[in-house]
């Protein structure tokens, strides 16, 4: 028996799911993090590094791995893709001029091979402040249509000031990882 | 099953012909395909028959004289024909050429039908014979019938199936791209040497750009969820509350005075940040700015800061992270602005006024 089967065996066993959050800077990754968890989020510092959460999310322990999204820390998100299930592309709805710089960074990253096989959880964030693009737009803007067919995707609308949507794009995420790797059961 | 069989074809009930059609139509089939393929043994050893009688050379059956001379008239009719074909009409070249072509398959078959009983060094011969008619036909073929040179061409009467979408997406794209256009965010833009006011007070802004200033002097009051800030030159920008995030992108000589929950500095050079801030304020790609606490006033400001949670000064503002100088020892690319150069208390209500 190889030693990654016993991980895989050990993983199984615990049911985690391991979730890698990235987007642009000022797109509210940590937030969403923290809302999701119950925490306060009123003193949010842009992040320099990564921040890890264990939360137990139904029956399920999910490692989410919050990479900083600052221009000059971008390249080191990388270093973060092994072993990822589940990948959250963050898009502030509000910030129109930088839609080109997503829709690129996301582009890049989703020619990443060993992303390949993770789902694609879309939110687009900051629904709460008026002016911010719809889920349906920000789609069209990234164009997500036109994303290799093998992939499981899905954006979702959400504000990680209310909290509204982040529970719809989490279920779903997570039932799509569960249905890829453990049988439901 | 022949009971079954006497039964189905005799039966004079036709519902009971109607109640299993499939099972009839099988069996009719595969007596149909019997018949057919007795036939055919039937006329093959007819032709055999009749072909061997015709050549009479010798009555037995299994004979190597019989097959050789059989072999070389063959042979030698291919060979005329071939002579032939430089002779005929070129429209009927090719078909001239598929006939002889058929003969010597026929040649090659005869060959090997018999070559069970032949001696190997006729096989051998043989095999030699047919493979040099076959060669010579294509020599003649070659030179008669002059391939086509290989080219690329468009085929517009039939359409390539893994091309068509393709070309569908091609014209697709350009439509999505014009079809949806990102909408202005309300904001100030393209200008020079002017004071931009606005309140956001009683209105229902949620997010507010200022990009491409020259020499502006804007003030904004009242309390706004997003700030952008993009392109500014030799400017001065004082604000009211953020409850959002602020983002500077791109600004050089310039003078902010601005509360905010975060603030992110891109792009910034020589200039001057008065701030209060709930977190601690970044700067990337940025040299020379220098920072200080807030300065603001105006009339109601203290209310819309405590609205906002920014009534308390939280020292954050000389907290700064630099994305590009991860070290402990102090960044060089921004400073505490020194005590004796910062301005005053700044209030933007009396000019207003004025």
């Amino acid at each position: 028996m190889g030693l990654l089967s016993i991980i895989r065996k050990i993983k199984r066993k615990e049911k985690e799911i391991r979730i890698l959050m990235v987007g642009l800077d000022n797109s509210g990754k940590t937030t969403i993090v923290l809302r999701i968890n119950g925490e306060d989020t009123s003193v949010v510092s842009p992040t320099l590094g990564f921040n890890i959460k264990t939360i137990i999310y139904q029956k399920y322990t999910l490692n989410i791995w919050d990479v900083g999204g600052q221009k000059t820390i971008r390249s080191y998100w990388r270093n973060y893709f092994e072993q990822t299930d589940g990948l959250v592309w963050v898009v502030d709805s509000s910030d129109l001029r930088r839609l080109e710089d997503c829709k690129a960074e996301l582009d890049n990253l989703l020619k990443e091979e060993r992303l390949s096989g993770s789902s694609l959880l879309i939110l687009a964030n900051k629904q709460d402040i008026k002016g911010a693009l719809t889920p349906e737009e920000i789609a069209k803007v990234l164009n997500l249509e036109a994303m290799d067919k093998t992939r499981h995707w899905q954006i979702v609308g959400c504000s990680a000031f209310t909290g509204e949507g982040l529970l719809e794009g989490f279920d779903w995420l997570v039932q799509d990882i569960a249905s890829r790797i453990y049988v439901l059961d | 099953m022949e009971n079954e069989e006497v039964a189905l074809s005799s039966n004079p009930n036709p519902n009971l012909l109607v109640a299993d059609p499939s099972l009839q139509k099988k069996h009719q089939s595969m007596l149909d395909r019997l018949s057919n393929r007795h036939q055919t043994r039937l006329d093959n050893s007819l032709t055999r028959r009749s072909a061997e009688s015709d050549s009479s050379a010798s009555p037995s059956f299994e004979s190597t004289s019989n097959f050789l001379s059989r072999f070389s008239n063959s042979k030698s009719s291919i060979e005329s024909q071939l002579a032939q074909c430089r002779l005929c009409d070129p429209t009927q070249v090719k078909s001239h050429l598929d006939q002889i072509s058929s003969s010597i398959s026929d040649l090659e078959k005869l060959v090997a039908e018999n070559s069970y009983f032949l001696p190997s060094y006729e096989v051998r011969s043989s095999l030699k014979t047919t493979s040099d008619l076959r060669q010579s036909l294509e020599v003649l073929s070659a030179e008669l019938l002059p391939k086509k040179k290989f080219s690329f061409r468009n085929k517009p009467t039939r359409k390539d199936p893994i091309a068509e979408p393709k070309e569908e997406e091609k014209e697709q794209e350009p439509e999505k791209k014009s079809g949806f256009r990102v909408p202005d965010s309300p904001g100030f833009w393209n200008k020079k040497g002017e004071i931009l006011v606005h309140n956001f007070k009683g209105s229902e802004v949620g997010e507010f750009s200022i990009s491409d200033l020259d020499s502006c002097e804007v003030r904004l009051m009242g309390s706004v969820r997003a700030l952008f800030v993009h392109r500014l030159r030799n400017c001065r920008l004082y604000t009211g509350p953020v409850t959002g995030s602020v983002l500077v992108d791109g600004v050089e000589g310039c003078v902010f005075v601005m509360a905010s929950h975060q603030i992110r500095i891109h792009n910034a050079k020589t200039s001057d940040f008065y701030l209060r801030v709930r977190s601690r304020p970044i700067i990337e790609d940025s040299c020379g700015v220098r920072f200080a606490p807030y300065c603001l006033t105006y009339k109601g400001i203290e209310e819309e800061l405590r609205e906002a949670s920014l009534d308390k000064e939280t020292e954050k503002w000389s907290n700064v992270d630099d994305f590009l100088w991860l070290r402990a020892v102090q960044s060089p690319n921004w400073s505490i602005l020194p005590e004796n150069e910062r301005l005053g208390l700044v209030d933007i209500s009396k000019s207003v006024e004025s």
